[in-house]
């Protein structure tokens, strides 16, 4: 068995080892390497489809559009990567960014709750809360409620407590009042609350 | 939970439920993305010739070898050629795009 100290200097082999392929894909990228450009886009699109599917569903018909968005604008500011952390990282940086963006222009836009209308909450399989505490079962719910808020409501909530920001911050980048944004988030966990509780009633 | 304020409710979900989705980016939004890297590279200054491309290691697909060894000058080979590439159409458009050959950087996304 390894020791503490073989594992900690294997932990950081692993780690120094995927920097310097990081900076040598970026160095090969920014040569105009075909191949190497391939393999970045290979690399990173998948985890960028994941997250960005997890932040805008259900409105699937954006994703494909802030994944070309995200690659772009990571071509345009790659000579600026110092290679201090993960490629990854710095690519899903520039991904939060593109949602932030996405959150705060639809957010601007007057508020609607005409979409709310949506399809009631299914019931959850079970009635039993308890048991809605599996993971799986409350993830399940969860992403079904969210999907039900109106727009407004659905991007609050995920941009407050998904990607944690403060009230703050959400009112300064949409140019919005933190007393409308507290208000929207009031509107907003209430009707989650809601549709999280008729679901469970019904 | 029945009990919470609103706010502490959700806060409880939200520190339980990782939102993440379970897909994979489809083969077509791959090749797609690679197209305009490569034309918005293209447009800026010559891609990396094929002939160097080759000499750091890389494999060519054929059309490519056929460049490279063609008697024409480097900037020749510095051309974005998957552009007229049939390669190219049929993965931009198609989820099982059918196309084999290796060093394809087009494959190599549908196999990615």
């Amino acid at each position: 068995m390894d020791s503490p100290r073989q594992e900690a200097s294997g932990e950081a082999q692993t780690i120094s080892s995927q920097a310097g392929e990081d900076s040598a894909l970026v160095a090969a990228v920014l040569q105009r390497d075909r191949k190497a450009t391939a393999d970045f886009v290979a690399r990173h699109s998948d985890d960028l489809y994941r997250y960005l599917r997890s932040r805008l569903a259900p409105m699937y018909d954006q994703v494909d559009d802030l994944v070309h968005e995200v690659f772009l604008a990571a071509w345009e500011n790659l000579p600026s990567y110092q290679g201090s952390g993960p490629l990854r990282a710095w690519v899903m940086g520039i991904a939060r960014h593109k949602v932030e963006d996405y959150y705060r222009a639809r957010l601007r836009a007057p508020e609607s709750i005409e979409d709310g209308d949506q399809e009631p909450v299914a019931p959850p399989s079970t009635s039993d809360f308890h048991q809605l505490l599996e993971q799986d079962e409350l993830r399940k719910n969860t992403w079904r409620v969210l999907a039900s808020l109106p727009e407004q409501y659905r991007l609050a909530l995920i941009w407050r407590y998904w990607e944690k920001s403060s009230a703050r911050e959400m009112a300064l980048k949409t140019g919005k009042t933190e007393k409308a944004i507290e208000r929207l988030l009031a509107r907003a966990r209430a009707e989650f609350r809601e549709r999280w509780n008729h679901g469970q009633s019904s | 939970m029945a009990n919470l304020p609103d706010e502490e409710f959700i806060e409880r979900i939200a520190g339980g439920v990782e939102l993440t989705a379970e897909e994979v980016a489809p083969s077509r939004l791959k090749a797609k993305v690679y197209s305009a890297l490569m034309q918005r590279q293209a447009a800026t200054s010559p891609l990396m010739s094929l002939t160097e491309t080759k000499a750091c290691g890389h494999e060519l697909c054929i059309f490519e070898e056929l460049v490279r060894i063609a008697p024409v000058g480097e900037k020749a080979k510095s051309l974005n050629i998957c552009r007229v590439c049939h390669a190219r159409v049929l993965a931009e458009r198609m989820g099982n795009a059918p196309i084999y050959w290796s060093g394809c950087p087009y494959v190599a996304l549908k196999n990615s």
